[in-house]
């Protein structure tokens, strides 16, 4: 299903547009569902033992699941269809926004009264792995429109088609999850000021407002289009949150200045010398007792050949060149090299709050280990995923 | 927007096609073909919608379409489920 989003800026969408966008939920619900599960049979039955006839052994790496799968026709189809739906997601979405641009802006400008802030930095570098290619084959990628709200706006609506339903109807389930996770597991910690990183338009942003209202929270991103429009998305919707146009490998606060530092789906846009940094960057802006908190896609560590594989798809297939690289790494490493002790580390799979609760949350918080990292439904946007986290302590 | 071409280290050129585009069927035809057939369907889809609402207004009885639309890309693409 189609999400109908939740504040003004949401599409007055044609009757054809509506269409458009429920067929093309319901096909990715298809291909990612069902046509998941028969990819996986025909792994079982045809390519893993094939692979092992030619290699002598069954395949051990993500890559080598690549390599037994290229060719299969449960893969060829899988992948064909998977590639179009993304197209038809953007599709479905691009002529309301462009039909919609002034009222978009009108909309923005009645809210800009409203607590929050906007600042821009028009001489930033934007990195080419926002805007040298079409992430996720979003076409114009992240600066598409400059510092208009059309990429916002494309995002969002197309987020809403993308997610079938599967990250609420804010497109803030991973965000709910998360917050809620944390203050629940950690109920003494109450930070004062959060920084989201990589936060797009602030969808993922807003729940760490609602789970500590007090706290003074800031967005930054390096495409100033998508923050321009989650600042008015924010506004709209009641929530203090101040977007900053900035790289999260450079960060432009001081020292111990934040209590938490947060991203959601973030990491695996950017290079490893880029994610090294901003590991670097947030332990030098988190005061001692701060936390790093990150919702990732599950490492392939701790995953087996097929599963690793089938979330390192998009880095061949979707435009994601840096996910298998991300998804290679392995998170408490990245902690440790940015001087998180090891001991403060730690790991978690989150319920989807809007699929299995509030209780379930909960129940997830009173754990301290990662149980069902390597499941499949963690970090699988399908029927019952749940979410995969990462974080540490600054001591 | 540039046309540099960013890639997993270890993805091999054959992936894609001249311009790019991924490929996965032995003749690239046939990755075109299935991008024809889904935005047919798609078109098939909306005319369906439009029915359902005319429908709904000769009979006062609404359906609903997330339920329909299910069993119309179920209908449709039963044979791919054979792969």
């Amino acid at each position: 299903m189609t999400v109908e989003l939740q504040h003004p800026m949401k599409a007055d969408a044609t009757p054809d547009e509506i269409a458009r966008g429920r067929f093309t939920s319901g096909i990715r619900s298809l291909i990612l569902n069902d046509l998941a599960a028969d990819m996986r049979s025909a792994y079982e039955r045809r390519a893993a033992p094939a692979f092992k006839k030619e290699h002598g052994h069954e395949p051990k790496t993500s890559r080598e699941a690549h390599l037994a799968l290229r060719g299969d026709p449960a893969f060829n189809i899988y992948s064909a269809m998977r590639v179009q739906a993304q197209k038809m997601v953007w599709a479905s979405v691009a002529d309301s926004v462009e039909r919609e641009a002034d009222r978009l802006a009108e909309e923005a400008r009645t809210a800009e009264g409203a607590p929050g802030s906007l600042t821009l930095s028009p001489d930033l570098h934007v990195p080419k792995n926002v805007n040298a290619i079409d992430v996720h084959l979003m076409p114009g990628s992240y600066t598409r429109g400059e510092d208009s709200l059309e990429a916002g706006a494309v995002y969002d609506r197309g987020l809403a088609v993308f997610s079938m339903g599967l990250m609420g109807a804010n497109l803030d389930d991973i965000g709910l999850s998360m917050s809620q996770y944390i203050k629940q597991r950690f109920p003494a910690f109450a930070p004062t000021r959060i920084l989201d990183t990589g936060c797009t338009i602030g969808h993922n942003t807003l729940p760490w407002k609602q789970a500590y209202p007090d706290a003074e929270v800031i967005a930054i991103d390096a495409a100033p289009g998508p923050l321009a429009y989650g600042s008015a998305r924010a506004k709209m919707q009641g929530q203090e949150v101040h977007f900053q146009q900035m790289c999260a490998d450079e960060l432009a606060f001081e020292d111990e200045s934040f209590d938490v530092v947060w991203s959601s789906m973030f990491l695996h846009e950017l290079s490893k010398k880029q994610r090294a940094r901003a590991f670097e960057e947030a332990y030098r802006v988190l005061k001692p007792g701060g936390l790093v908190i990150h919702m990732e896609l599950p490492p392939n560590e701790q995953m087996g050949a097929f599963d690793g594989f089938y979330l390192d798809w998009d880095s061949y297939y979707n435009n994601e060149p840096y996910y298998k690289g991300y998804r290679d790494e392995v998170p408490a490493d990245l902690c440790a090299r940015a001087g998180f002790g090891a001991d403060e580390f730690f790991e978690f799979v989150v319920p989807s709050v809007g699929i299995y609760g509030a209780e379930a949350v909960a129940e997830a918080a009173k754990g301290d280990r990662a149980e069902g990292v390597g499941q499949e439904t963690t970090g699988r946007l399908a029927e019952g995923v749940m979410w995969y986290g990462f974080g540490a302590f600054k001591k | 927007m540039s046309e540099e071409r960013l890639r997993p280290e270890d993805a091999p050129p054959s992936l894609y096609d001249d311009q790019g585009n991924p490929r996965f069927f032995a003749d690239p035809s046939m990755d075109r073909f299935v991008a024809v057939v889904m935005n047919l369907a798609q078109e098939v889809w909306v005319q369906e919608e439009r029915l359902l609402a005319l429908e709904a207004e000769k009979t006062g009885q609404a359906v609903d379409p997330e339920a329909k639309v299910k069993e119309f890309i179920d209908r449709v693409f039963a044979p791919i489920r054979e792969a």
